[in-house]
């Protein structure tokens, strides 16, 4: 019942994705076309088929085999929810349901005030929504049914919804790293809104490249979802990053998996295409560069989606065992092959676009930014592919980890705090003589000072030294604007400064929610920098009653605990932990059984300002204990920054509506 | 104060900071000790892209406890990264030296920064048809800003380079050998070794990096060169007892290996082990010889016997005994 129903959504959602090429296509070549019927078709199928399997998840109907192989009627809420987003094929479902959404926002606008770019765009989108669609209709269909059940599971199944049912009893749950923290239940969708998102700027880039027209009303009707796309692709990424580090147990947030290497490359990508969008629509300039980028970044969220989903990280070999491998890169190739040749088509754009006077300007400093941001995804990209490449190619075996990334992508980032400093306050087309200096020596003091204080006062380790040197930079220079500009209106108008300080930012939000974004940045570099460059790390066994001292705490073990919960079993240790004879928490690091499965070592963390204190189990018997010790110095700062990044990118968009609805207000009243 | 005399007193102030930073920072490493470091060079074979030193597997906490024995023992970083990749398949260096099948990673984005100048260089040499005006006139104080924002440039990458070697360096002290074992000694030739051991011979700290010579020469097959660095370490009574089993264990094996004397090589090992008769390599070593030796198969399998009950033991040389054992127990001929 519920194969047939989700099945039709799909079918449904396909019918509707090529109605609107067909549709889109006429509309772009001057014709008229409904373009919101098809779109609410995508949408209504999409919600339908997710709708479907949330029903199935959640009324615990095995006949789906997606549900049979990765639900279990002891998933507690909310992890049956995020069943549906725990595998490959109900992640497709999710990735269709945001691209529809995404669509028929597109299409509203589009209905209101039809234009060519907008069907153009939107023929693109039904392309892109009939591959994803297509997916779940053959190689990866969610609504499969069970034909040979296991004892838990199913072992076949067919793709006919009224193929004769072998109904297993009970399925083994999702993977039980998923369901061991209730942050991997929201962070595939808050990821997937950044990936999908990014097929919007894709599309208006597109169309335009399409109807020949270059200018920057692409990159205007793209903004706003170019804005949200980037905002939960960050959000995203520190999702993940928190996640590893409440599950994995190793203390970290952060190893240049390919898994997070692949969300972070289309992040990368966007953040300078955001900075160089900004550069076309002030000055004309970068029309074919932003086309690159745009390509670049949807390519890569593709690229990303076959890396994660085909399973080729974890063997070259398995590429083939499942076609959705071959089918993900197929489309990465149409996609970059399409594109490209479109592009070069096109190319005598890129010869008549203005040049920049100076790299003394705001759009010389996005510039070198842009370098810098192309040159971090590249050398993200090249580690992350070269081991599968050179084992495709050579049969030779390579590793590419953690410590080349750092090498080249640490000293990359510091390189890019310098330059956010100097872009802040850097004015368009060039600054008169002596004004950075002016606007710059008070920042290059204080970031001095904060350097040579942290290095006398907490450590001298270099790296950690430079981090909080400039991130201090960052924040001084853009403060420094703030208090300047401030004080100029200050002076002309006689009222407050701090009133003025507050018309400042309201008159022009976008730009300083983009500082926001900045500082969030700078934060984001201290809080790694000290993580990773002074934790502590202690492994110890106590029985009972024993205690043991680890950087400044003391650590008393009560007892060992079993707790019995609906979908596992918890076994653990409960520790006090003291500062000064005073008891600060007691910390449960455990193990979590769910299943036949092998336990998940979970870590018990304690947060304070100057960093946590992270547990985890070693082994655990009756009469003793064996620990891992770890300190994370400030490793809440890389939280807070990364949601103020995030931040940035929200009150811009919220930014940029309240001017165009007062604009509207102002226009509907002369009318 | 006039504008000039100002601007001269912040650019002085800017220039005291950095230099005072530059002296505060040079000198103090990270809190990463050696273990760790190596460990996250090494991709656990049996996990996904992580190192062993992230991975909780039991493979790879055999693989961190071999490092740290490895490093206790004083070996290079290069002799314990090429013991773990040549007796753990599957295991590989997660920073591939530029060099071979790996030198296009680092190629390309070296390439990338290189194209990606020049392009932007071109392109703005070349305007397009609509090119506008330049905005402001290029003048000396214009210059003089560029001048300004180059060197600050240099500073940077200046303070990148010292902070990077700072994570490097450990806190130096008055002898030679401390400066050069704080060093990453796979990076530093048999030559200089010798000479710094040459220099600090009556030096009992430099029996560190001695042995750790004297490993590199082992592993390379080089006894002859090996020999008398053992041999010094073997009669230093200020040597630690885990350094002085090591060397007396390696003699023995040498004058058995080399020179085919089990006597001499029984009476070595066991010097060692009256020093520690625990000793897991001691007791190896004696059982091998014994058994290549002298032919007393049924003895040795005992000792290798006895030696599996050691639950701590490290996986690659428990495989290796196991498969020794099972030879003993057929009483073929030792391999």
């Amino acid at each position: 019942m519920l194969s047939f129903l989700g099945s039709a959504g799909v079918a449904a959602a396909l019918a509707g994705a090529s109605l609107l090429v067909w549709r889109g296509v006429k509309a772009a070549r001057g014709g008229t076309a409904d373009l919101g019927g098809p779109s609410k078709l995508v949408l209504a199928g999409a919600i339908v088929a997710m709708g479907a399997m949330q029903v199935a998840l959640l009324t615990d109907d095995f006949s789906l085999s997606y549900v049979a192989n990765h639900h279990s009627s002891t998933t507690p809420f909310p992890f049956d929810v995020a069943t549906a987003w725990a595998a490959l094929e109900g992640s497709i479902v999710l990735w269709g349901l945001v691209l529809a959404v995404f669509t028929r926002i597109v299409a509203v606008r589009q209905t209101r005030d039809p234009d060519p770019l907008g069907a153009a765009a939107l023929a693109v989108m039904g392309g892109v929504g009939i591959f994803f669609f297509g997916l779940m209709l053959t190689v990866a269909n969610p609504f499969e049914v069970c034909v040979d059940a296991l004892a838990t599971g199913c072992a076949a199944s067919s793709p006919w919804p009224w193929a004769t049912v072998d109904l297993p009893v009970e399925g083994p749950g999702p993977n039980p790293l998923l369901q061991n923290h209730f942050l991997m239940a929201i962070h595939p969708p808050v990821l997937y809104i950044g990936y999908v998102g990014l097929t919007v700027p894709f599309a208006f880039a597109i169309g335009a490249l399409a109807l020949g027209s270059p200018g920057p009303e692409w990159l205007r009707r793209s903004h706003r979802s170019t804005l949200v796309a980037w905002s939960f692709l960050g959000l995203g990424i520190l999702l993940g990053g928190w996640w590893a580090y409440e599950v994995l147990s190793w203390g970290g947030y952060w190893a240049w998996d390919p898994v997070e290497n692949a969300s972070l490359m289309p992040w990368l990508v966007a953040t300078a295409f955001i900075h160089s969008g900004l550069v076309q629509q002030r000055r004309g300039m970068l029309q074919a560069w932003n086309f690159v980028l745009v390509i670049s970044a949807f390519a890569l969220t593709i690229l990303g989606t076959f890396l994660t989903r085909s399973g080729t990280i974890n063997s070259v070999h398995s590429f083939t065992q499942s076609a959705i491998g071959p089918a993900l890169l197929g489309f990465l190739v149409l996609v970059l092959v399409g594109s490209f040749t479109l592009f070069s088509m096109r190319s005598q754009m890129a010869a008549t676009s203005p040049r920049i006077e100076t790299f003394v300007s705001r759009e010389g400093t996005f510039l070198v930014n842009n370098l810098l941001l192309s040159v971090y995804a590249l050398i993200v990209l090249i580690g992350t592919t070269y081991p599968l490449l050179l084992e495709a190619f050579t049969g030779d075996q390579v590793g590419v980890g953690e410590p080349f990334f750092n090498r080249l992508a640490v000293p990359l980032s510091y390189l890019l705090l310098l330059t956010i400093g100097f872009g802040a306050v850097t004015p368009w087309r060039g600054a008169a003589s002596g004004l950075l200096w002016r606007r710059l020596r008070g920042p290059g003091v204080i970031a001095l000072g904060a350097g040579i204080i942290t290095a006398l006062t907490v450590t001298r380790v270099g790296w950690v030294v430079l981090a909080v040197a400039l991130g201090t930079w960052v924040a001084a220079a853009v403060v420094g604007l703030l208090v300047e500009q401030a004080r100029t209106r200050e002076a002309k108008t006689g009222r407050p400064f701090v009133t003025e300080m507050r018309t400042v930012i309201r008159n022009d939000q976008p730009f300083w929610a983009g500082q926001l974004s900045h500082i969030g940045v700078a934060l984001v570099a201290v809080g790694i920098a000290f993580a990773a460059n002074l934790p502590l790390h202690a492994e110890v066994d106590l029985q009972p009653g024993q205690s043991a001292q680890f950087a400044g705490f003391d650590l008393v073990y009560q007892s060992p605990f079993r707790r019995t919960e609906p979908n596992r079993i918890v076994e653990g240790a409960r520790v006090d932990v003291y500062i000064d004879d005073r008891l600060q928490e007691t910390l449960e690091p455990s193990v979590n059984f769910y299943g036949e499965s092998a336990g998940i070592v979970t870590p018990a963390v304690m947060t304070r300002a100057e960093g946590d204190l992270y547990l985890t189990l070693r082994s655990i018997d009756s009469d003793s204990v064996s620990f891992a010790l770890d300190t994370s110095p400030m490793v809440w700062l890389l939280w807070l920054g990364g949601i103020t990044v995030a931040a940035g990118g929200f009150w811009s968009l919220a930014a940029r509506r309240a001017v165009r609805s007062a604009a509207r207000e102002r226009e509907q009243a002369i009318v | 104060m006039s504008e000039r005399v100002r601007t001269v007193a912040t650019a002085s102030v800017i220039v005291a900071m950095a230099i005072i930073l530059l002296t505060l920072v040079s000198t103090q490493p990270a809190n990463l000790d050696r273990v760790d470091a190596i460990g996250a060079r090494i991709k656990c074979p049996v996990c996904q892209g992580e190192s062993i030193a992230n991975s909780p597997s039991q493979m790879a906490r055999d693989m961190m406890d071999l490092v740290e024995d490895r490093v206790a023992a004083g070996a290079s970083d290069q002799a314990i990264i090429d013991e773990l990749l040549s007796s753990y398949t599957g295991a590989l260096l997660l920073d591939p030296p530029p060099s071979g099948n790996t030198l296009l990673l680092w190629l390309v984005p070296a390439a990338a920064v290189v194209i990606g100048i020049t392009v932007i260089l071109w392109w703005r040499a070349h305007p397009g048809s609509e090119a506008s005006k330049p905005a402001l006139p290029a003048s000396r104080s214009r210059r003089r800003l560029l001048a300004g924002g180059l060197i600050l440039v240099v500073a940077f990458a200046v303070i990148v380079v010292v902070a990077s070697n700072s994570l490097q360096e450990r806190p130096s002290t008055a002898s030679g050998v401390a400066d050069l074992e704080g060093q990453d000694l796979s990076e530093v030739s048999n030559e200089t070794m010798e000479a710094v051991i040459a220099a600090n011979a009556d030096n009992p700290e430099v029996n560190g990096m001695r042995l750790a010579l004297a490993e590199r020469y082992f592993e390379e097959g080089d006894y002859r060169s090996a020999f008398p660095h053992y041999l010094v370490v073997a009669e230093d009574t200020n040597a630690s007892p885990a350094q002085a089993i090591t060397a007396l264990v390696r003699l023995g094996w040498m004058a058995f290996d080399g020179n085919g004397e089990v006597a001499t090589a029984t009476r070595l090992v066991d010097e060692a082990l009256a020093i520690d008769p625990e000793s897991t390599v001691a007791l190896y070593v004696r059982a091998r010889v014994r058994w290549c030796g002298a032919g007393e198969a049924d003895e040795a399998a005992a000792v290798f016997q006895r030696l599996l009950d050691d639950p701590d033991l490290a996986s690659d040389t428990r495989s290796q005994i196991e498969a020794d054992l099972a030879l003993a127990l057929e009483g073929a001929g030792c391999p």
